[in-house]
């Protein structure tokens, strides 16, 4: 119920903002230019068209297109916008944004309702901005007796732990933010993090039902670390290498490893949708069992933050079944060779890096439609059942996997000088 | 293969920064714009579904499945020490494999074992 103030006059209204952008011009001139300064001095800048950059040069350059094309480029390259932006943490929450909106119209279609509908003109567009808007605005309500620095910590430090997985996933030839060795083991390293936030989160709330719900993330991994560790093993058989660009590069020298190894595949595909706590297997946030267990005393934009984290973790164990299984970014050349033709300026455009994230993107989204399809057409499983299911039955499936890579190994089919390797 | 160092870790290390840094003003600006009203003690009481809260909220809780908990610790270092086998495959002579198909039997019998016997005396 919205109520105007008392004394509302329209002048003092306009006089207050005036008064406001002059505050923020004032601000901005004494504080923002030299802190921007400040950095361009320490930023070591390219040289451009023969000349080293200064903060003064490169001011003046970004006013003038042609000049600022190089530095566009140079930028392009740098550490700094891999993490930040293309193979890291602004791609990552991008996917993550289209994937609540894409599952909230797709599992309403399955239910034969229409989803969100309001916000915006097309399709409740807008819907993922309103329920930003919305949670920030909330009022975020610590329990009594919760451990307020832990309870404050574990979103952050849940978003943090996603955005490391995503530091590891290469989505095109060359863009990886950490091109390590041993890349697979690093990102089974981050994952094991998961589970005792949400067990630490638990704790804090100084709850029931969230502390019911962080043992049950505990068990899940217990249950389904093991399956996921292993059915990742036979991929590194075929390919002999843990580094991701090079496991997708053994695929592009072959074919693809789903071909090769569809019960590891499989395997995979069950035993991440329990990282992620998705139904089938969403047992510490069972709503109809504990209210919404892990989750159960969050509010505003702690929830919001959770959420942020868990579908940038969707779409980093999306991708990592794209890179094991699908071939990465292996895919036919559909781009045009030039974007605009007859240009020959300073290129950004590269063909094969678009048609790369072309067909990355696109693969992932259908990994991603695929860990979303269980929540329309499956009941959630009981506890017992669950652990059955992972040490009795996952396991030995992908033990049989890992032995038939061996024999195609040593059948002389894959491998070095094999039958199928171009 | 190329060695490595651990400065070529050194970009995890930023993201999860970045992460920190993307998430921390958010909740700050949560802070900023949100009510705070703080005169209803009955809202910060923990939930449990309308109901005054009874008891402790970090009571004893039975940890069930304990076997399959002290099943977890040995075989998540088996298999993550299979990877070194793993990754050395077109490196190391074919007779190198005999050894771990039969430690991989030992890990297998053990494991059956294990699982026949919480099954059989119905440990949690």
């Amino acid at each position: 119920m919205a109520t105007y103030t008392k004394n509302f006059r329209f002048g003092e209204f306009v006089g207050s903002l005036i008064w406001l952008i002059l505050w923020i011009l004032i601000i901005i001139a004494l504080v923002g230019l030299p802190l921007i300064f400040i950095v361009l001095f320490y930023v070591p800048l390219p040289p451009v068209n023969g000349q080293v950059l200064t903060p003064y040069l490169f001011l003046t350059m970004t006013v003038d297109p042609s000049r600022t094309l190089p530095i566009i480029k140079y930028m392009i390259h740098t550490d700094l916008f891999r993490i930040t932006t293309f193979p890291g943490f602004t791609y990552a929450a991008l996917i993550a944004a289209v994937t609540i909106f894409i599952e909230r119209k797709f599992l309403a279609k399955m239910q034969l309702r229409v989803g969100p509908l309001y916000a915006g003109k097309i399709e409740g567009i807008l819907q993922l901005i309103a329920d930003g808007l919305k949670l920030i605005a909330k009022e975020i309500i610590v329990p009594s007796g919760a451990d307020k620095p832990l309870f404050w910590a574990a979103p952050i430090a849940f978003v943090a732990a996603a955005a490391a997985v995503v530091a590891l996933i290469p989505a095109a030839p060359t863009w990886v933010a950490a091109n390590v060795d041993v890349g697979l083991l690093a990102v089974f390293a981050i994952l094991g993090f998961f589970p005792l936030i949400a067990l630490l989160f638990s704790w804090a709330s100084n709850s029931k039902y969230p502390f019911i719900g962080g043992l049950r993330a505990l068990h899940q991994m217990i249950a389904f670390e093991i399956p996921f560790i292993l059915s990742a093993l036979s991929v590194v058989i075929l390919s002999g290498t843990l580094n991701l660009t090079g496991i997708v590069n053994s695929q592009i020298t072959s074919y693809w490893f789903i071909f090769f190894a569809p019960i590891s595949a499989f395997v995979f595909y069950i035993s991440s949708l329990a990282e992620l706590e998705r139904i089938p297997f969403d047992l510490p946030e069972a709503e109809s069992e504990i209210v919404a267990g892990w989750l159960t005393e969050t509010s505003g934009m702690i929830y919001g933050l959770l959420q942020l984290g868990s579908y940038v973790k969707t779409y980093a164990l999306a991708a990592l079944f794209v890179i094991l299984f699908l071939g990465g970014w292996a895919g036919p050349a559909v781009m045009p060779v030039e974007l605009i033709p007859g240009y020959t300026g300073v290129q950004i455009y590269n063909h094969t890096t678009a048609d790369a994230i072309l067909w990355f993107t696109l693969k992932v989204f259908g990994v991603i439609m695929l860990m979303l399809l269980p929540r329309g057409i499956s009941p959630r499983i009981r506890i017992d059942i669950l652990l059955h299911t992972g040490w009795y039955k996952l396991i030995v499936l992908a033990f049989i996997n890992i032995f038939v890579a061996l024999a195609l190994i040593y059948g002389g089919i894959l491998g070095p000088g094999g039958l199928l390797v171009r | 293969m190329a060695g490595e160092t651990a400065a070529d870790f050194a970009p995890i290390l930023y993201m999860l920064g970045f992460g920190l840094v993307a998430s921390v003003p958010a909740l700050i600006l949560s802070r900023l714009v949100s009510p705070r009203r703080r005169y209803n003690p009955v809202k910060f009481l923990p939930m449990e579904c309308g109901q005054m809260p009874t008891g402790e909220g970090r009571s004893h809780f039975m940890m069930q499945y304990y076997a399959y908990i002290l099943m977890f610790v040995v075989f998540d270092v088996m298999s993550i020490f299979l990877y070194a086998w793993g990754t050395a495959l077109f490196s190391i002579p074919k007779a190198a494999t005999l050894p771990i198909i039969g430690f991989l039997g030992i890990m297998f019998a053990a494991m059956g074992y294990a699982l026949f016997l919480a099954g059989r005396k119905g440990i949690w």
